[in-house]
């Protein structure tokens, strides 16, 4: 079974959001489809209680926190030590260093964090394998960190065939996979479906953007504001007649929608959708390439597409030329 | 000794797709200028069937060009390949629907109808003596027996090179590598990858498509491209230059990124 750790909250020490958000934020993680919520003991000590029938993993710095924290699912530490519920942490940055695993056939849970660049070696799937072997009775977590941009293709691929445990964090912000493209990848690949529920992730994203003060890049896949829009002719025409044409999933499923923009790739059915789409009267096939044109030689102009307004405001120019 | 691989950068067609941003026929020469000095072996230029604008910048484009090859997209249209051809690119790319998604919804047509088309646009662009690679659109979520067959026709056609596309960005790495391997082991095609980012995998999948015998790595700057874009050639060569032969550094695609911020910004 595929069990998944996020890790985000144990990123914020430095500046820790209210009580509240932290709770919202456990909520909606949980609701996308964590199966369990990593802390330190600061965001512990802020959120005040734990929601009950939920995991937990409290991260710690010595084993002898251990005792002074009872009642998580799991404790994570950096310290070797072989404890009830203690997932022993290591980092690996190098695929040489797997040797160092053999020393740890007493562990029962062991988490390893790095592992960067093995998918540009020659053989990921075999390194992989070799982790399994090594260490036959533990279980394995992997956190695969992001230096070279697969992280997320790793946390998926160990999943969903090697160890099943992976630790990730929202939108990699702690240099990891990424929870939800990992969750979005199980999900198309493996028909990986746990019953959850993807539409909070605009308020994920909002409430993480809001505690962070971070921002998320408008085409982060996922959770991008602006990736479900098109302007392409050839796409926009795909879309409309199936929208599995061009887009990976349903953008619903994700609490997004596909927005039509209007610019220099688009074609004269686009603009045809898009005067539909704003109440505006059907000029006629002449008026719609003569609308197409200027709409082209203006964006180009401009080095950019239209706004909604912008757009209005052109369909009304070359109509009122076209009737005078 | 490194293999080496080669960069088809796609900004100025696919990068360009991306909703927000619109080059003038400057900015597109400048931005093929600057990754023609860094050694990029193909620059897709644009789709001259766009506009006449698109046309006389993609013709600007190949004036001014020093060594890379200069390619442009053409749906699989033999009229749409003639305006590609009247602008004497050294390649044509045409994109060709594979998936039945694609033909039986998109195009409403069939498998046969696809083989008689793309082959007469192979045809068209042959007879002028230009060079065709041909993207299978969608491969990614197609059924490799059918590819397979169309592979076969096209290299019979005298196409050496096809372009496996991850339109959708649905691939991961082991579907990656299984497709590559598969295409590798029954045909003596070249292979393109071109692959998109929706599921935060396009440099994995490149970087996998590329060790499983891809040749060519089609790349975007800043990694712009429709929906979450494509491969991000900064992403691609940092992740990989220790593994492949590129002609050109880190620094250099820093370098070219700075330089052309302004023109690409609105397409993050």
């Amino acid at each position: 079974m595929i069990r998944m750790i996020d890790n985000t909250l144990t990123s914020l020490d430095r500046n820790l959001p209210s009580k509240e958000e932290l709770h919202t934020f456990c909520e909606l993680l949980f609701t996308i489809g964590v199966d369990a919520i990593e802390l330190t003991v600061p965001v512990y000590q802020r959120m005040e209680y734990l929601p009950e029938n939920q995991k937990f993993v409290l991260n710690i710095d010595f084993v002898d926190e251990l005792e002074d924290y009872p009642g998580f699912y799991r404790y994570v530490c950096r310290h070797e030590a072989d404890a009830d519920k203690l997932i022993y942490e290591l980092q690996m940055n190098d695929a040489r260093e797997l040797v160092r695993l053999r020393a740890l056939q007493n562990y029962k849970e062991i988490r390893i964090v790095g592992l960067d660049d093995i998918m540009c070696y020659d053989s990921y799937e075999r390194m992989l394998e070799e982790i399994m072997h090594t260490l036959p009775k533990s279980t394995i977590i992997l956190c695969p960190e992001n230096t070279y941009g697969c992280a997320s293709a790793l946390a998926m691929q160990w999943a969903a065939e090697y160890g099943s445990n992976i630790t990730t964090s929202f939108a990699g912000c702690k240099n990891n996979g990424a929870t939800e493209e990992v969750i979005m990848a199980l999900r198309l690949a493996c028909r990986h479906k746990p019953n959850r529920n993807l539409t909070v992730l605009p308020s994920l994203t909002k409430l993480y953007e809001q505690f962070t003060d971070r921002r998320i890049g408008n085409k982060k896949p996922i959770i991008g504001k602006n990736i479900f829009q098109v302007e392409a002719g050839i796409h926009v025409d795909g879309i409309k007649k199936n929208p599995a044409t061009y887009e990976a999933y349903d953008p619903n499923l994700v609490g997004g929608r596909t927005e039509l923009v209007i610019g220099k790739h688009s074609g004269s059915k686009a603009i045809q959708l898009k005067l539909e789409e704003l109440g505006l009267a059907f000029p006629g096939d002449a008026a719609v390439d003569k609308i197409l044109n200027v709409v082209k030689y203006r964006c180009t102009k401009n080095r950019k597409s239209l706004s909604e307004a912008e757009f209005t405001e052109l369909v009304k120019e070359v109509t009122a030329h076209e009737r005078s | 000794m490194k293999e080496v691989k080669y960069i088809v950068d796609t900004t100025l067609r696919d990068g360009e797709q991306s909703p927000g941003i619109a080059l003038r026929a400057e900015d597109k020469v400048k931005i093929a200028q600057l990754l023609d000095e860094i050694g990029v072996y193909e620059i897709e230029a644009g789709t001259p069937v766009l506009s006449e604008a698109e046309e006389e910048s993609i013709r600007l484009i190949i004036e001014k060009k020093h060594s890379a090859k200069i390619s442009v997209w053409s749906r699989m249209n033999v009229g749409d390949v003639k305006r590609s051809i009247a602008c004497k690119p050294d390649i044509i790319h045409i994109g060709t629907p594979v998936s039945y998604v694609q033909i039986y919804s998109k195009l409403k047509k069939n498998k046969t109808w696809v083989i008689k088309n793309v082959l007469e646009c192979v045809e068209a662009a042959k007879s002028e003596n230009v060079d065709v690679t041909v993207g299978l659109e969608d491969a990614s979520r197609s059924d490799i027996g059918f590819m397979l067959s169309l592979i076969k026709e096209l290299k019979n056609a005298g196409v050496s090179t096809i372009r496996v596309a991850d339109t959708v960005g649905a691939l991961t790495p082991n579907r990656a590598k299984e497709l590559i391997e598969t295409i590798k082991s029954n045909s003596d095609m070249k292979i393109e990858m071109h692959v998109h980012n929706d599921l935060g995998m396009a440099v994995a999948n490149s970087i996998i498509g590329a060790k499983a015998g891809a040749d060519y790595i089609d790349c975007t700057l800043f990694g712009i491209g429709e929906r979450t874009g494509n491969c991000n050639f900064y992403d691609f060569i940092h992740a990989c230059e220790h593994v492949f032969h590129f002609p050109m550094n880190l620094k250099q695609v820093r370098n070219v990124e700075q330089q052309v911020y302004q023109e690409l910004q609105r397409a993050m």
